[in-house]
C-alpha cells in the first residue's frame, strides 16, 4: 500500500488555504464565484423561509385543532399529585428542620406559608361564590361572567388554627407546626367517587407510636363542591382547596418520617416511581 | 545497508561450506543430535510475518474513529455523576448509566469491528495453510520421511524432480538436477545444479539449492545448511514484512469523514458549551449538554455498518474468485487507475496451444479458446492429412492414463509444453491419438536436442498394403527446410524452388511476427526396396536419409490469451483504467499478446510501427504520435526516472517486456509518481516488494508463491485477469453505496442535534434523550444502512473514470451540506412538529413550553401548571417528557424511511431502480421502532412510552415532502447534468 498523501509543510498548507479562500486566477471565492455564492445564499434563504413557513403553518394548524378549554388527552394525569407547604426540599424529598428557640430557623417557613395563603384572602377570593352543597359542582353551561364557569370560594380562615390569622407563627415555636396540603388540579377529575377525599398523616416505619394530628377543615376533607375543575379558561379564579395538618405530639430531636396521603376513590397513592402522586412524604425533626 | 547484509550473507555461507565438508553423509545425523539442534534452532519453517498482537488490534478498534469522542462523553458523564454524588443530588445515577451505556456502545461496536476484521483475516489464514511438506532424510543411517519442519542443520536430504526443496541445501551429489529459482531470482529458465562450488555469491553458486524453490528434474543429495528464517528466502521474507503497510484509500476517506464529523461535533459542542455557560447554565449542566451534542453528532453505528458493507462485498467478491485479505482493499480496487498485469497465466492461459497452421501455401488459424472441442479450419486437403500424421507420430508426449472422461484440454500430459500442445491439437481433430500411434508402430526415434534442433521418428504405416516406412520429422523451420528438396502442395510433392522457399519465408516471418513459436514438419516415405520390412534402423549411425525430405507445413504455437481477457481489458479501458503489461517474455510475443487482448488496441502504433509504415529510421519518428509503446527491460535499466515518467505519461498503451521482477517495482513507483492508484498482479517471491508497494497487490491463487500471497492485499483464486475487473466493479459500487450509507446516516444527526440546541437556547423540555438517540443510531438505522450496500449500480459505473483520490471524496461538502442543511433541517422540522403536537394535546401548548426548562426539571416543584391550569408532579412531567422522546424518535424513524428511499439512488428516480433488500431495511426500521415503543415502553430505564398511535403519522407529510423534494432535485440533476 502506498502513501497517498504527500506531506505538506505548514506554510504550503496556509498558502493552499489562502488560495482556496480567494483564487485570483479563477476569481473563485472559497471554490465558487461570488455570483454563485449569492445564488446559493438566496436559495438557502428561500429554503429556510419556506421551511419556517411550513413549521409555522403546522403549529398554526395544531393550535386550531386543540380544544382551548381542556387538553385532548390526560394520559399522564390519571391521579392528582399532592404537595405540602412549606416546601423545603433536601436531597431526598421534603425535609423540614428547625430549632424552636431560634426563630431564624423557622421564620422562612412561616413566611412561605403566609405568602402561600395570600391567594386565599377574602379579597383574593372575591370573584368566587360561596358553595354549601357537599356534592360535585357540575356546570354544563358558562354561567360566570365573560363566558366562564363559577368557582367555589376557599378562604384561609377555613383552616382555623392553621390559617395564620389566629396564630401567625403557625405553631412553629410551640413545636406543634402546621403544614398545608394541596392536591393538584386535574381537569374534570372527580375524586372520591361521591365521598369527599380525606387527608391522613402517619409515621412511616415506626407504626408503634401514634401521630396525633389536627386536621382543618374538620376531618381533613376536600369538599366535593370544589370538583370538577374545568380548566384555566373556564375557571380563571379557581383556587385549590387546602387541608392543614397540625402535628401535636412530635418528639423533638428525633428524625421522623411522616406520610400524608389523600384517601379517596380514584386517587392513587402507591406509584413507586412517583413519590408525590396522591401522597407527600415529610421528614421532620 | 542491504549490500552489507549481502556481504555478511556470503561470508557465512562460505564458512558454512568449509564446515560442511566434515560431515559424513552416510549415517547422517543421529536422532538425538537432530533433536538437540532442533531445540536450539527451532523448526524449519518461516515465521509468519509479524502480525499485530490481537490485543493491540482490539485496542485500536476501541479507540479508533469516533470511539474516542464517545469515551470523552462517557468520562464526562462519570465526572458529572461524581460531582452530583458529592453534592448529594437526588438522581445522580442517570449520568452514571449514561456513561456506562456510552462505554458499552464503544466496547460493543469495537468488539464487532474486531470480530469482522478477524473473520476476514481467518479466511486468508485458512487459505494460506499448506499441506505439510515431507522430506526424505537420512538419519541414524536410515532413510526416513519426515515433515520438512523437523529438518535441522546438518541433515542429509535427498531430492528428486518435482520436489520442493525443504531447506537451503549444499549439494554433495547431483545428477541432471535442475531447479526452478524463478520465485527467488526471477530467472524463468530452470537452473542446473551440481556439487561444484562455482561462485562466492550463494545466489550464483551452483552447489546450493534454496528453500521453497522446486527441483524440476534429476536427483540430488545435499546437506542442510540453513533452516527456517535463516534461509535466503526467510531473510527476504523478513525484509519485505518490515515494509509497513500504508493506509488504503478507503481508510483515508473514512478518516477524513471522521475528522469532518468529529470537527463538527466538537465545534458545535464547544460553541454551545460557551453559549450555555454564558447563559448562566451551571457548568455541570453545560457538560451534560456537551455530552448530548457529541452523542447526537457522532454516528455510532456507522463504522460498524461500513465494516459490514465492506465484508458483504468481500464475500461477493470471494464468490467471483477475488479473495480479499484486507477489507479495505475492496474499495481500493474500485479506485484503481492503473493495473500492472503479468502476462503468463493472468492474461494468458499459461499453456502452449496451436494457433496457426501453414500448408498448401496458406495460413490457417486454429481455435485457441480454453474449451475447444473441434477445429473449424479446412481439413479437406490431403496435405493436412499428411501434416496431421506427422503431428501425431513425431511426438513423445502422452496423456496420463485414466482421464478418458475429462475434456481433452483439461487432461494432464507427460511431455514438454510444445509437444503437449501438438498432442492436444491432434487429439481434438483426429481423436484417439494413442490408438493411431499404436497402429503406426514406431521403429526408431531421435529425440529433440539442441544441436540437431529436430526430432525424428520412423514408423510402420497403418495401411496394410503399404509396406513402406514413414519417416517423420519436426523442428526449427529453417533447419527442417534445409533438409527438404520438395514441398507438398495439395497432396502432391512439388520441387522446392526459390519461389516456394520465398512463400515459406513469408509465412514463417508472419507467424514469428505474431510472437508465436513456429515448428516445421516434413516427412519421407522410405522406398520399399531399400528399406524392407526387416530393415534395422540405427539412430546412432543414422542409416537412413535425413535430407531431400518433403516439406509438409508449419505449425505455430502460442500461450493464447484467456478468452475473457479482451472483454475485460476493454471494460477497463472504458472504465478509464490503464492496463500495463509487465512480462519477462520477448517483446514480440508480449506485443502480440497485448494486441490480441487489446492492451494495444488495433489502431494504435508504436514508434517502431510508425517507422516501418513511413519507412524512416526509428529516431526520426515523432514519438508523441505513437500511442503505444513496447519497452524492453534492457532499455528500462538505463532510463532515468524522468524518462520513465515521460513514457508513462505520453503513451496510453504500454507493454514492458523482458523485465525482471525488480523492474516491476520501478514501474509501480513510476505510476504512483503520476498520482495513480496502482494495482499490481504477481506470483513470484520477488514480486512481493512490488505487491507491497502497489496500492493494491493482487497475488495469483494458483501460481502464486506464499510470499506473494502474504504481501498481496487480494488473491485471485482463478489467476484470471477478468476477475480483477469484477473486483473493480464491486469496489466502485461499494464506494458509491458507502456514500449513500453515510448520507443516510448523517441526515438524522441534525434531527438529533437540533433538540439539544433548541433545548439550550429556548429552554424547552428536552425533546429527545441521549439514550433514545443511541437507539436510533444503533437500533433502527443499522439494518437500512446495511441494506444500502445491496444497492445496484446506477447504470454508468464502469463507464466513468476512476475517482480522483484528491477530489472525489467519500464525504464531500455537497453531501454533508445537503444532508445537514437541507434534508436534516426538514427532518428536524417534522420531528419538532410531532413534539409540539404531543405536548399540546397533553396540555402544554407551544407558548407555555418556551423558557420552562429550569422549573420543569426542578424536582421540588410538584405542582407545575400547564396551559390549562392543571398541575403536574415531577414524575408526571418526566413521563410526558419520555413520551416526547418517543414521539421524536418515532418521527425521526418515519422520516428516515423517506431518507432511505431518497438515498437509494443518487441520480435515478426511485421509480427507475428497485432493491428488495431496502424493503427489509424499511420493515426492520419500523419493526424495531414498534418493539421499542410498545414492547419496551414500560421499561422506564429506556425512556420509551407506549405512544398514542396517531402520533406515528404526524411526520408522514414531512417524510413525503422530503421524498418529493429529493425527486425534484434528481430530476434537475438528470435534466442538467454536470452543473454544480
Amino acid at each position: 500500500m502506498a502513501t497517498l498523501k504527500e506531506k505538506k509543510t505548514c506554510s504550503e498548507r496556509m498558502e493552499d488555504f489562502r488560495r482556496f479562500v480567494w483564487n485570483p486566477e479563477t476569481k473563485l471565492f472559497m471554490g465558487r464565484t461570488l455570483i454563485n455564492w449569492v445564488w446559493i445564499s438566496l436559495y438557502y434563504l428561500a429554503f429556510y423561509v419556506v421551511m419556517s413557513g411550513i413549521f409555522a403553518l403546522s403549529i398554526y394548524c395544531l393550535m386550531r385543532t386543540v380544544n382551548p378549554y381542556e387538553p385532548d388527552y390526560q394520559d399522564h394525569l390519571k391521579s392528582p399529585g399532592v404537595t405540602l407547604r412549606p416546601d423545603v426540599y433536601g436531597s431526598r424529598g421534603l425535609q423540614i428542620y428547625y430549632n424552636i428557640s431560634d426563630n431564624k430557623t423557622w421564620d422562612g417557613l412561616v413566611t412561605t406559608l403566609q405568602t402561600f395563603l395570600t391567594a386565599y384572602t377574602p379579597a383574593a377570593q372575591h370573584l368566587n361564590i360561596n358553595c354549601t352543597n357537599d356534592t360535585y359542582f357540575f356546570q354544563d353551561t358558562f354561567d360566570g361572567p365573560n363566558k366562564t364557569k363559577l368557582s367555589c370560594k376557599f378562604t384561609s380562615d377555613m383552616l382555623q388554627n392553621c390559617s395564620g390569622i389566629t396564630d401567625p407563627t403557625f405553631g412553629f415555636p410551640e413545636g406543634k407546626p402546621c403544614f398545608i396540603i394541596k392536591m393538584n388540579r386535574i381537569i374534570n377529575f372527580l375524586p372520591g367517587n361521591g365521598t369527599a377525599p380525606r387527608v391522613n398523616c402517619t409515621y412511616v416505619g415506626d407504626e408503634s407510636s401514634l401521630l396525633e394530628v389536627d386536621y382543618y377543615p374538620v376531618n381533613g376533607t376536600f369538599n366535593l363542591h370544589y370538583f370538577p375543575y374545568y380548566g384555566k379558561k373556564a375557571q380563571p379564579s379557581y383556587s385549590n382547596p387546602l387541608v392543614a395538618v397540625k402535628f401535636l405530639n412530635i418528639t423533638r430531636n428525633v428524625e421522623h418520617r411522616i406520610l400524608c396521603k389523600v384517601i379517596g376513590a380514584g386517587i392513587i397513592s402507591d406509584n413507586v416511581y412517583d413519590p408525590y402522586e396522591g401522597r407527600t412524604l415529610l421528614k421532620n425533626t | 545497508r542491504s549490500s552489507r547484509k549481502a556481504f555478511k550473507l556470503t561470508h557465512s555461507y562460505v564458512e558454512m561450506h568449509e564446515f560442511m565438508l566434515q560431515i559424513k553423509p552416510k549415517p547422517g545425523l543421529s536422532s538425538a543430535k537432530a533433536a538437540q539442534v532442533l531445540a536450539r534452532d527451532g523448526p524449519n519453517a518461516l515465521t509468519p510475518p509479524k502480525a499485530t498482537p490481537e490485543i493491540v488490534k482490539f485496542l485500536k478498534q476501541m479507540i479508533g474513529g469516533f470511539s474516542i469522542l464517545l469515551w470523552i462523553g462517557a468520562v464526562f458523564s462519570w465526572i458529572s455523576f461524581g460531582i452530583q454524588l458529592a453534592q448529594g443530588a437526588e438522581s445522580p445515577f442517570d449520568n452514571l448509566y449514561l456513561g456506562v451505556v456510552l462505554a458499552l456502545v464503544v466496547i460493543l461496536t469495537g468488539i464487532f469491528a474486531y470480530y469482522q476484521e478477524a473473520k476476514s483475516t481467518n479466511i486468508m489464514a485458512s487459505f494460506s495453510k499448506m499441506i505439510p511438506q515431507q522430506a526424505l532424510v537420512i538419519r541414524d543411517g536410515e532413510k526416513k520421511e519426515l515433515p520438512a519442519d523437523q529438518l535441522v542443520v546438518g541433515d542429509i536430504v535427498e531430492i528428486k524432480g518435482g520436489d520442493r526443496i525443504p531447506a537451503d541445501i549444499r549439494l554433495i551429489f547431483a545428477q541432471g538436477c535442475k531447479v526452478d529459482n524463478s520465485s527467488l531470482t526471477g530467472e524463468s529458465e530452470p537452473q542446473s545444479r551440481s556439487c561444484d562450488f562455482t561462485h562466492e555469491n550463494p545466489l550464483e553458486t551452483k552447489n546450493i539449492a534454496f528453500y521453497s524453490t522446486t527441483c524440476v528434474e534429476g536427483t540430488a543429495t545435499g546437506i542442510v545448511i540453513n533452516t527456517g528464517d535463516r534461509t535466503i528466502i526467510g531473510r527476504i521474507a523478513s525484509l519485505t514484512s518490515g515494509v509497513g503497510n500504508e493506509k488504503t484509500p478507503i481508510a483515508i476517506e473514512i478518516e477524513h469523514f471522521v475528522y469532518l464529523v468529529a470537527g463538527v461535533a466538537i465545534s458545535i459542542g464547544v460553541l454551545f458549551f460557551i453559549i450555555s455557560v454564558s447563559m448562566r447554565y451551571k457548568i455541570l449542566d453545560s457538560i451534560i449538554f456537551l455530552i448530548g451534542i457529541i452523542v447526537a453528532n457522532v454516528p455510532e453505528g456507522l463504522l460498524a455498518t461500513v465494516t459490514v458493507s465492506l465484508s458483504l462485498t468481500a464475500k461477493r467478491m470471494a464468490k467471483k474468485n477475488c479473495l480479499v485479505k484486507n477489507l479495505e482493499a475492496v474499495e481500493t480496487l474500485g479506485s484503481t487507475s492503473v493495473i500492472c498485469s503479468d502476462k503468463t497465466g493472468t492474461l494468458t492461459q499459461n499453456r502452449m496451444t496451436v494457433a496457426h497452421l501453414w500448408f498448401d501455401n496458406q495460413i490457417y488459424s486454429a481455435d485457441t479458446s480454453e474449451d475447444q472441442t473441434t477445429q473449424p479450419f479446412d481439413q479437406s486437403s490431403p496435405s493436412w492429412t499428411a501434416l496431421s500424421k506427422i503431428v501425431t507420430l513425431c511426438n513423445r508426449a502422452e496423456f496420463r492414463p485414466g482421464q478418458e472422461n475429462l475434456p481433452i484440454m483439461k487432461r494432464v500430459v507427460v511431455g514438454d509444453a510444445s509437444e503437449t500442445a501438438l498432442l492436444k491439437f491432434a487429439e481434438v481433430i483426429l481423436g484417439d491419438v494413442m490408438n493411431i500411434r499404436a497402429q503406426n508402430k514406431k521403429v526408431a526415434e531421435i529425440p529433440f536436442n539442441s544441436t540437431n534442433k529436430f526430432q525424428l521418428s520412423i514408423h510402420k504405416t497403418d495401411d496394410p498394403n503399404d509396406e513402406r516406412f514413414l519417416l517423420v520429422m519436426k523442428g526449427a523451420p529453417e533447419r527442417i527446410l534445409e533438409r527438404c528438396s520438395t514441398i507438398m502442395i495439395n497432396g502432391k510433392e512439388e520441387p522446392l524452388d526459390s519461389e516456394k522457399a520465398e512463400a515459406f519465408q513469408t509465412a514463417y516471418m508472419e507467424l514469428g511476427g505474431m510472437g508465436e513459436r513456429v515448428l516445421g514438419f516434413c516427412h519421407l516415405y522410405l522406398p520399399e526396396n531399400e528399406f524392407p520390412d526387416t530393415y534395422s534402423f540405427d539412430t546412432d549411425s543414422m542409416n537412413f536419409p535425413t535430407s531431400n525430405l518433403c516439406f509438409v507445413g508449419l505449425l505455430s504455437m502460442i500461450d493464447p490469451p484467456r478468452s475473457t481477457v479482451p472483454d475485460a481489458v476493454s471494460k477497463c479501458r472504458s472504465a478509464g483504467i490503464k492496463v500495463i503489461m509487465v512480462t519477462g517474455d520477448h517483446p514480440i510475443t508480449a506485443k502480440a499478446i497485448a494486441k490480441s487482448v487489446g492492451i494495444i488496441s488495433a489502431t494504435s502504433e508504436t514508434v517502431e510501427d510508425i517507422a516501418k509504415r513511413l519507412n524512416i529510421p526509428v529516431e526520426q519518428v515523432n514519438w508523441r504520435e505513437a500511442t503505444a509503446a513496447v519497452v524492453n527491460g534492457m532499455e528500462l535499466k538505463d532510463m532515468s526516472s524522468q524518462q520513465l515518467d515521460e513514457i508513462l505519461c505520453n503513451h496510453s498503451e504500454i507493454v514492458f517486456a523482458r523485465t525482471s521482477p525488480q523492474q516491476k517495482l520501478i514501474i509501480v513507483e513510476g505510476c504512483q509518481r503520476q498520482g495513480a492508484v496502482v494495482a499490481v498482479t504477481g506470483d513470484g517471491v520477488n514480486d512481493s516488494p512490488a505487491l507491497k508497494k502497489a496500492d493494491i497487490g493482487i497475488a495469483m491463487g494458483i501460481a502464486g508463491s506464499d510470499a506473494a500471497k502474504n504481501a498481496a492485499d487480494m488473491v485471485l483464486l482463478d489467476d484470471n485477469f477478468a476477475s480483477i475487473v469484477t473486483g473493480v466493479e464491486e469496489g466502485r459500487l461499494i464506494f458509491d453505496n458507502l456514500k449513500k450509507t453515510i448520507a443516510y446516516t448523517l441526515t438524522k444527526n441534525i434531527a438529533e442535534l437540533c433538540p439539544f440546541l433548541i433545548y439550550i437556547i429556548a429552554s424547552i423540555p428536552l425533546p429527545i434523550g441521549t439514550i433514545t438517540i443511541l437507539f436510533i443510531d444503533l437500533g433502527t438505522d443499522i439494518i437500512p444502512s446495511v441494506a444500502l450496500a445491496y444497492e445496484k449500480a446506477e447504470s454508468d459505473i464502469m463507464n466513468r473514470r476512476p475517482r480522483n483520490k484528491r477530489k472525489d471524496r467519500l464525504v464531500n461538502e455537497q453531501l454533508a451540506i445537503y444532508s445537514y442543511l437541507q434534508i436534516g433541517i426538514m427532518q428536524s422540522v417534522g420531528a419538532f412538529v410531532t413534539y409540539f403536537t404531543v405536548y399540546a394535546e397533553q396540555g402544554f401548548l407551544p407558548s407555555t413550553l418556551l423558557g420552562v426548562r429550569v422549573n420543569w426539571e426542578n424536582n421540588a416543584i410538584n405542582d407545575f401548571e400547564d396551559s390549562y391550569g392543571q398541575e403536574w408532579t415531577k414524575y408526571q412531567r418526566t413521563y410526558l417528557q419520555w413520551t416526547g422522546y418517543t414521539a421524536f424518535f418515532v418521527s425521526i424513524t418515519i422520516q428516515q424511511v423517506a431518507d432511505l428511499i431518497i438515498r437509494k439512488t443518487r441520480r435515478n428516480s426511485i421509480f427507475q431502480q428497485g432493491n428488495k433488500v431496502i424493503w427489509v431495511g424499511i420493515f426492520s426500521q419500523i419493526g424495531i421502532a414498534l418493539i421499542l415503543t410498545y414492547g419496551l415502553g414500560h421499561v422506564t430505564a429506556l425512556n420509551f412510552t407506549p405512544l398514542r398511535f396517531q402520533y406515528w403519522f404526524v411526520a408522514v407529510p414531512f417524510a413525503i415532502l422530503i421524498w418529493v423534494y429529493d425527486e425534484v432535485r434528481k430530476l434537475f440533476i438528470r435534466r442538467y447534468p454536470g452543473s454544480k
